[in-house]
């Protein structure tokens, strides 16, 4: 079985483990368009090569990112997210009403 | 021959009601291990950055590395789950029938419903780690996994926090695992066991 090394919790078979998708800068959601928001939210480039990811170790419930070459599957690296992200993000009630 | 747990009815309803049929009957095989049903003890939860600094103004031991057990009294525990996240358990005490409030206790801590949501089992005897080797991908064996660790990973598919620390003076594993899947990793363990002469 495959595995993969978790930031939190160690090396694990890869059964653990659920994708969640590329990381992708966020656009601002105040100021960008409908279609950049779909684009963001529903579409991934699909290239090939060393992808970030996002990747959940679904017995702690913990997120993290992975580096990974989406033709040859090798995982490059992992960490947490908290090397690409430093600040909470807050929507306010008229930013998500409409 | 003896009925397993949670087939058998109950004669008086814990104080708790429970999702299913839990008490405290013991499934036990002389010798070699012992699988006992915690999950009316109290357990809670909190998660957020807060927290550490909370339970050292409750009096609570501060465990600094996620996945480690520490005992914070006479069968009481703290379990770090993540940087952020923390269970206290009170072997002492039943629990609570009151569901959590909704509110943070301090700005950045939140109360987690694992009471509600999680079984608690202990598993001891000096097979255990050889019987959760045919269940469990990750090592339990005391070599790599003494006292005080923690594992968040999967038994017989299902996910399960696994720690390792002593239940009234013997050394063994808790097990917490969704209640809803309670019935069926009871069968698991206890088909596990039959290889090690389980009763």
């Amino acid at each position: 079985m495959k595995r993969m090394q978790c930031p939190l919790n160690g090396l694990r078979n890869i059964s653990e483990f659920v994708y969640g998708g590329q990381v992708t800068t966020m656009p601002n959601p105040a100021t960008c368009t409908d279609k950049q928001w779909a684009h963001y939210v529903f579409y991934e480039d699909n290239d090939i090569g060393v992808m970030r990811e996002w990747w959940l170790h679904a017995p702690s419930g913990y997120w993290f990112i992975a580096e990974r070459h989406n033709a040859s599957d090798e995982i490059v690296r992992t960490y947490d997210a908290s090397e690409c992200f430093s600040s909470r993000v807050d929507f306010s009630a008229s930013e998500t009403a409409s | 021959m003896r009925g397993r747990p949670y087939e058998l009815p109950i004669a008086q309803p814990p104080r708790l009601p429970c999702r299913y049929p839990c008490s405290h009957r013991v499934r036990c095989a002389p010798g070699s291990l012992t699988l006992s049903d915690l999950s009316l003890q109290r357990r809670s939860g909190l998660r957020g950055s807060d927290v550490p600094d909370w339970l050292v103004q409750q009096g609570l031991p501060r465990v600094d590395t996620p996945n480690r057990i520490e005992a914070a009294g006479e069968q009481q525990w703290v379990m770090a789950l993540s940087k952020r996240e923390f269970w206290m358990l009170d072997g002492n005490q039943t629990a609570l029938e009151e569901r959590p409030a909704s509110v943070a206790v301090t700005p950045n801590a939140w109360p987690l419903y694992c009471q509600h949501s999680h079984v608690w089992w202990h598993l001891s005897g000096d097979d255990r780690a050889a019987l959760m080797a045919k269940l469990c991908g990750v090592d339990l064996s005391e070599a790599v996994f003494p006292v005080g660790h923690v594992a968040q990973t999967q038994m017989a598919r299902i996910s399960v926090i696994v720690a390792h620390h002593d239940w009234q003076g013997v050394a063994g594993f808790s097990l917490f695992l969704d209640q809803s899947l309670a019935a069926y990793a009871w069968s698991a363990l206890e088909d596990a066991m039959q290889e090690f002469g389980a009763c």
